[in-house]
């Protein structure tokens, strides 16, 4: 996937998790706390998003997630991870 | 000071909602079929009370179904019914509005899928803890209508329906609250569960086959209980309070009895059950003569159910005879956490229609139980007082008596 891909593919899944919110403001800089996503939100999101991208997030990466980028960044950066 | 039921919410395996229940249990139909949650091909209880065409979807958000365990999505609809039917507690402030629910065995289901995963060394699902914690229906609860009052979780197995609403009682009585949503909820009808219990040779086994057939307390023959799923919950208030926002008017909740045998971790005691019912009655300031109508808990094991026989004729004595005995579980199977809680909601109805339902598979009795069941088809007795029992594992006894709401007034 190139990145524009990768970005489109994950604020897909994003706007799929979020409630009462207007999905298409949903961009790469969006932070997770002005999607209404709390902590254990996130977690969860990071959960889904597991399964979804074929991808194992560093749980202590993770934890300094706090951006839709931030998803996008690491999956870019474990690309050879995520399509092996 | 009087504390009276103004709602009722039921979730199970015989209808949704108060109505769909009662018009069924009334006409004697069973709600047990096999298992289809999942593959039950392994197990030696094949069949199960499951809730058909419920849709957690309907009701509640993706964010909620996501953090919630299958036993907490039953206790949200039985309590939204349920204050449906009371038409909302928006006349008490948000502190004065307690919770209390009763549930065996909480979350298990995630519990269950949860610890597969980790023994295939996959990643475990954030909510795994908060959606198994037992209070998490009471919390849920709270949390979706805003309630800040007292919130209660009592989980002694198969009696935590009653010992809920029991506390309920004691609450309002304390002035603790001026309102409780209380219950019970339970979804475990689950492999890891069932085979828990089919280890305790207490699940049936002989009627995979036959599975309407299969819960029949009292009855010759009988080897064990259905494992089911439900919740039930009820409203309850002050009397003068609810009379005075308008509430809607059920029975009387007059008594609850407790008793602790402390004797075996799984066996019935019969001195127990006694000390429960008359708990319940002393409670009430009544005496046994005025008993017309028990919701036995009456599971189809072949020891329990002669237990409990002897309990209510050692109580009521020559008096036992006469009073109505029915077995909601005949048909839903055994709910656990919930059963109490759907059994008031049969008594209640008992007492609110004049109809007992019957207790279904009831052809030919176990000669050791010999008292009037309501075999087979549904009678109408007008009941002014009715017990609901409920007899758990941990040798946890209780009983709650509910009255009609003329009885005992002056």
């Amino acid at each position: 996937m190139d990145t524009a891909e990768i970005e489109s593919k994950v604020i897909q899944f994003i706007a799929t998790k979020v409630e009462n919110l207007d999905t298409s403001t949903i961009t790469r800089s969006s932070k997770f706390e002005e999607l209404g996503l709390d902590s254990m939100d996130t977690i969860q999101l990071l959960f889904d998003a597991e399964d979804t991208f074929g991808i194992n997030f560093d749980s202590e990466e993770a934890k300094g997630f706090t951006s839709v980028g931030d998803i996008i960044s690491y999956i870019e950066n474990h690309q050879a991870q995520a399509s092996s | 000071m009087r504390v009276i039921v103004t709602g009722m919410g039921v979730v199970s395996p015989i209808g949704i909602g108060t109505d769909q229940f009662w018009s069924a249990a009334v006409k004697g139909i069973s709600g047990i079929k096999k298992i289809t949650s999942f593959d039950a091909s392994n197990l030696r209880s094949r069949i199960a009370g499951e809730v058909a065409g419920f849709d957690p979807a309907t009701f509640l958000s993706p964010k909620y179904i996501e953090q919630t365990d299958r036993f907490t999505q039953l206790a949200l609809l039985a309590a939204d019914l349920a204050l449906e039917d009371a038409g909302g507690l928006g006349a008490y402030a948000p502190q004065r509005v307690a919770i209390s629910i009763g549930s065996g065995m909480g979350g298990f289901a995630t519990f269950e899928s949860s610890a597969l995963r980790k023994f295939r060394n996959q990643p475990v699902p954030p909510f795994t803890v908060p959606r198994t914690m037992a209070n998490s229906a009471a919390a849920w609860i709270a949390i979706k209508h805003r309630l800040k009052g007292v919130n209660l979780t009592c989980s002694t197995a198969c009696s935590s329906g009653a010992n809920a609403i029991g506390v309920a009682l004691d609450l309002l009585r304390s002035g603790r609250a001026d309102a409780v949503i209380a219950g019970g909820a339970e979804a475990c009808v689950l492999p890891l569960t069932i085979n828990g219990f089919e280890i305790l040779h207490a699940l049936t086994t002989s009627s995979n086959d036959d599975p309407a057939r299969a819960s029949r307390p009292f009855a010759k023959g009988r080897d064990g209980f259905v494992m089911a799923e439900g919740a039930g919950i009820l409203i309850l208030e002050r009397e003068e309070q609810a009379t005075r926002r308008g509430a809607k008017t059920y029975a009387q909740l007059a008594g609850y009895g407790q008793a602790c045998d402390a004797s075996h971790i799984v066996m019935p005691d019969m001195e127990g059950q006694v000390a429960a019912m008359r708990g319940a009655i002393d409670d009430a300031g009544m005496n046994a003569d005025s008993i017309d109508h028990i919701n036995a808990h009456a599971t189809s094991t072949p020891l329990g159910d002669i237990v409990e026989t002897r309990a209510i004729k050692n109580l009521f004595g020559d008096r036992a005879r006469h009073i109505a005995v029915n077995a909601t579980k005949s048909m839903i199977g055994h709910t656990v956490g919930a059963s109490a809680a759907i059994g008031s909601i049969a008594t209640i109805m008992a007492l609110h229609t004049g109809t007992i339902h019957p207790t279904i598979n009831l052809d030919e009795a176990d000669p050791e139980c010999d008292l009037d069941y309501t075999a087979n088809h549904a009678q109408q007795k007008h009941p002014r007082t009715g017990l609901c029992n409920a007899f758990g594992f941990g040798g946890n006894n209780a009983s709650i008596l509910f009255t009609t709401l003329n009885e005992g007034r002056d």
